[in-house]
């Protein structure tokens, strides 16, 4: 009620000081800090400052205030395809400077087959202004403004109007009234941000994406989303604008611009909107690709990845490959055969070693290609490939502590290939060695598995094209030496002999392997807590414990039903456990939430709805351990004095909950959002009124700007009853 | 070999940090592709393309006289959206610029159609007695106006605004598509300060040059098409 009373005062007060100034000076009648208002039934604008009185040397801020009827719009810098954005010509002191209009992010409104971008109901053009550091405090300080607008609702009416503002110089500035500061919120509120994440634009034909990544780019965090062009002909305005959103990745499928360059930059307004319908707007500058016909988004993946890299460990893959057992002393013995010969055989030779190689690269094709087949099976099923999946991750380090075992050599793998391999290597001709590489790769297979695993693993996660450089940069790098050796028979007397060191070195590279799987324990320590690294040893143990029977089986030394039984059983059970890490986060690791701290108080909805049926405003946070963005929220912003002590001014009670564990009450409260998902902060204002819902990523100024709107627009909100 | 042995560890470096980013991006490249698919399968919205055969039309003109563009093969032809009320029609209209253009286009026997879109109740929306009237009033000098109130000619070439204005040359083709000028105003002063890119356009096409800028971005009022 106070806000009413304060709202009156303000308006009298500023009647009588445009009344005193009309009666004291020529000038057309003015107040500090709003103008006389240029009216037509469409629009009611002013020119406003949000200082009363300013300082030398002060920067204040300066506005265009457009009051529209209902359904009338006005526009955006970039209107759309119709209208145009207002234009203000500012006048202010000499030795003052004035910026640009800082544009509020727009709204957008379709009309027929074209769409507009503006605002309705209220907007601020707000432009900064500097007061020179010689301005005499007793002096006024004049701002004037020529400005054209055109304001739309089916019809369009151009409209202008001159604005003058005196205000005084003093020695201290002067806010200007609560409602002139509330329309700079609305401005402000609308105000563009940087966008904290990577932007870029790929066209390919007619149509084209944008594809932002970053952290809180949810399906839970993000509603909908649109991209708003800073000029026309970048895109198609009216084209609807199909949103996609995986975890950190939001994809917006465009249409093109009718002057749409792939070479230029396209910058613009990406505008979210949360589940509680409050939209941002973040400035994004995306780099722009053109697509070569075909695999566009790949071939701009491509530059960002150290594919070089990739393509080298895999060729290294392969090339350690040949040192395995079951494949090195074939080469051995081939390459002593080759050492022998000359002339006319050895050239013979080298086109064998041509076709020996293209052997083993369709082999590593065909591989991949199945793979390829199963992981697109697996898309249309709807498998994520993520390590951010605690299944994926955990099915992962027992996959690499079962590799791992195979190299120790507690059990082999298809120990019955290698002996049906050797016959077809005995063709002749280039068929044969053709063949013979084909087979090679065939024929290594107790030893690569392990090897073909890795490889598997990281080809189920990579786009097609490095799926496929990664398996024949393997194929080159198992191909390598024999080649070398049929082009430099003389490097065959550089080769070590074939020995015990072969074995030794396969068990060596068993412990990268359980490196690997210990990493992706703590990878899921880290997701859900030690509930999941009892499951995952669990698990290991499991997986152990059915290598050593198979193992055991091989060995000839229990080849019964019951080893085998065993074996199953084992293996059924670490799926069994698996299943059980599907969605249960657990509580342990909730140290976070867990930390006693004076600042703020567990969540009931309970204590929520006392709180609010007294009337006081409350901020709820709702967290988990294993929500990443959650933390780092609450580390960079919630937890710092900035916000902490925001929170005391203003009185209010922070409630944390805590949904590492489901909790069915937390679970209902955030379904009451229409929310399945965390980050989530929600602000409730002083007088029991309806919640803010704050954006997934926080900052210091989001929570502070929130708060302070929302403390505004309860001293605004009786006049929008009346 | 020990060379070998110690390069045999970056083999599983593939499942560090790198293979999660591998991870990521394959994820962004599906989705991406995904979106590309989705879009590039669903029909085209139906606009006309420059340097393309533009779309045929058939409309019956303020004088009951039926005008086809096929049937003018061989004639270049200008097209101008128009809604007599919209403010950066006026500003066109009231400073004589638009006159001038159709006047300069009559000379060089180019055929100018004006098509209003407008239906029935809307702003722009005139009986063919009255778009006589303003032809004369404003002594205005198209070729014809289409009476276009069910707003076919104007969604075959996905007008939007008004003034919006079409280059077609002799032989059919598309070769100007975008607005009168450089300035998106309703300011009469801004006409000298503006690029008249139809205007050159127009001096182009009928000198058989190519036309230097031939998308531009049409400014104005929104046309306001029928919505039944």
């Amino acid at each position: 009620m106070s806000g009413v009373f304060e709202r009156k005062r303000w308006r009298r007060a500023a009647f009588s000081a445009s009344t005193f100034l009309a009666l004291c000076s020529a000038a057309p009648a003015a107040i500090a800090f709003e103008s006389t208002a240029v009216t037509s039934p469409r629009a009611t604008v002013t020119l406003i400052s949000d200082a009363a009185a300013v300082a030398p040397g002060q920067t204040f801020r300066v506005g265009l205030r457009q009051k529209l009827a209902p359904h009338w719009h006005t526009y955006w810098k970039n209107s759309g395809d119709a209208g145009s954005p207002p234009e203000i010509r500012l006048s202010v002191p000499e030795g003052a400077t004035a910026g640009e209009i800082i544009w509020p992010g727009p709204d957008r409104f379709a009309a027929g087959p074209a769409m507009n971008y503006g605002y309705e109901t209220e907007i601020v053009f707000p432009i900064t202004v500097t007061v020179p550091r010689d301005a005499t405090p007793g002096q006024p300080f004049n701002v004037s403004a020529d400005a054209d607008w055109l304001v739309c609702e089916r019809e369009c009416i151009p409209e202008s109007g001159s604005f003058r503002l005196d205000i005084p110089v003093a020695a201290a500035p002067t806010p200007a009234s609560d409602d002139v500061r509330a329309a700079f919120a609305i401005a402000d509120a609308r105000r563009p941000v940087p966008s904290p994440w990577s932007a870029r634009l790929v066209s390919e034909g007619d149509a084209f994406a944008l594809t932002v990544v970053g952290a809180g780019l949810t399906e839970a965090a993000v509603k909908s989303a649109y991209f708003y062009p800073a000029s026309w002909g970048i895109t198609d305005h009216a084209a609807p604008q199909q949103p996609s959103i995986t975890d950190g990745t939001l994809t917006l499928a465009l249409s093109k611009g009718q002057t749409f360059n792939p070479e230029a930059k396209a910058d613009g307004l990406l505008a979210l909107t949360d589940g509680g319908g409050a939209t941002r707007w973040f400035e994004i500058n995306p780099s722009v690709h053109a697509a070569p016909a075909g695999n566009a988004p790949t071939a701009s993946l491509i530059e960002s990845l150290p594919l070089w890299q990739t393509a080298l460990f895999a060729f290294l893959g392969g090339l350690i490959l040949n040192l395995m057992p079951c494949v090195f002393p074939v080469l051995a013995i081939k390459a002593t055969a080759i050492a022998k010969l000359s002339g006319g055989e050895l050239r013979e030779v080298r086109r064998a070693g041509t076709y020996y190689t293209l052997g083993v690269l369709v082999a590593f094709t065909v591989l991949a290609a199945a793979l390829l087949v199963v992981r697109a099976g697996g898309t249309a099923v709807g498998w994520g490939f993520q390590f951010q999946s605690p299944l994926f991750v955990a099915g992962m380090s027992w996959l690499l502590l079962a590799i791992g075992l195979n190299l120790s050599g507690v059990f082999e793998i298809g120990l019955g290939v290698t002996g049906t391999g050797y016959s077809l290597t005995q063709k002749s001709g280039h068929a044969g060695s053709f063949f013979t590489g084909l087979l090679a790769v065939v024929l290594a297979t107790p030893c690569t598995a392990p090897f073909m695993g890795v490889a598997i693993g990281t080809a189920l996660a990579a786009p097609v094209v490095i799926c496929l450089l990664i398996f024949l940069a393997m194929g080159l790098g198992l191909a390598a030496p024999y080649a070398l050796l049929s082009v430099f028979p003389a490097l065959a007397r550089a080769l070590p002999r074939p020995g015990p060191w072969m074995l030794r070195l396969r068990q060596a590279m068993a412990f990268p392997m359980y490196a690997s799987a210990a990493w992706l324990v703590w990878v899921l320590s880290q997701q859900v807590g030690d509930f999941g690294v009892l499951v995952a040893l669990s698990g290991a143990l499991l997986v152990a414990l059915a290598a050593w029977i198979y193992g055991m089986a091989q060995h000839g030394t229990g080849r019964g039903l019951i080893p085998r039984t065993l074996a199953a059983a084992a293996i059924v059970g670490t799926f069994g456990l698996l299943l059980q890490l599907d969605g249960a986060p657990t509580s342990a690791a909730s140290t976070q939430a867990g930390v006693a701290s004076a600042n703020y108080e567990p969540f009931t909805s309970a204590r929520l709805a006392s709180l609010r049926k007294e009337g006081k405003p409350v901020f709820v946070n709702m967290t988990a351990a294993w929500c990443i963005t959650c933390l780092v929220n609450e580390r960079t912003t919630l937890s710092t004095d900035a916000v902490q002590q925001a929170f005391r001014a203003a009185g209010i009670t922070y409630l944390k909950g805590d949904w590492t564990n489901r909790n069915p009450e937390i679970g209902a409260y955030l379904r009451s959002f229409n929310r399945d998902g965390l980050p989530f902060y929600a602000y409730y204002p002083a007088g029991g009124r309806d919640p803010v819902v704050l954006p997934p990523v926080l900052t210091e100024s989001i929570v502070v700007g929130e708060l302070e709107r929302a403390g505004r627009s309860a001293l605004a909100s009786p006049q929008s009853i009346k | 070999m020990t060379n070998m042995r110690s390069k045999a560890h970056p083999a599983d470096l593939p499942f560090d940090r790198r293979t999660l980013m591998l991870g990521t991006t394959a994820g962004v490249t599906m989705v991406a592709t995904g979106g590309l698919t989705m879009l590039s399968t669903s029909p085209a919205l139906a606009s006309p393309q420059i340097n393309k055969p533009a779309p045929d039309f058939t409309a019956v003109d303020s004088n009951g006289k039926t005008q086809t563009l096929s049937a003018l093969r061989g004639k270049i032809v200008a097209l101008e959206w128009t809604n007599h009320d919209c403010p950066y029609v006026r500003k066109h209209y009231n400073a004589g610029n638009m006159q001038a253009l159709q006047r300069q286009a009559a000379d060089a026997g180019v055929v100018w159609l004006t098509v209003i879109s407008s239906p029935a109740g809307e702003q722009g929306h005139v009986s063919p007695e009255k778009a006589n009237e303003l032809t004369e009033t404003r002594k205005a000098a198209p070729t014809a106006v289409l009476i276009d109130p069910k707003g076919q000619v104007g969604r075959a070439y996905d007008a939007r605004t008004t003034p919006q204005m079409f280059l077609i040359n002799a032989e059919g083709v598309l070769v100007y598509m975008g607005g009168i000028d450089s300035i998106a105003s309703t300011r009469a002063e801004d006409l000298q300060k503006a690029t008249p890119y139809f205007r050159d356009a127009l001096a182009a096409v009928t000198k058989g040059e190519p036309v230097t800028n031939a998308v531009t971005r049409p400014y104005g009022c929104t046309v306001k098409y029928t919505t039944s």
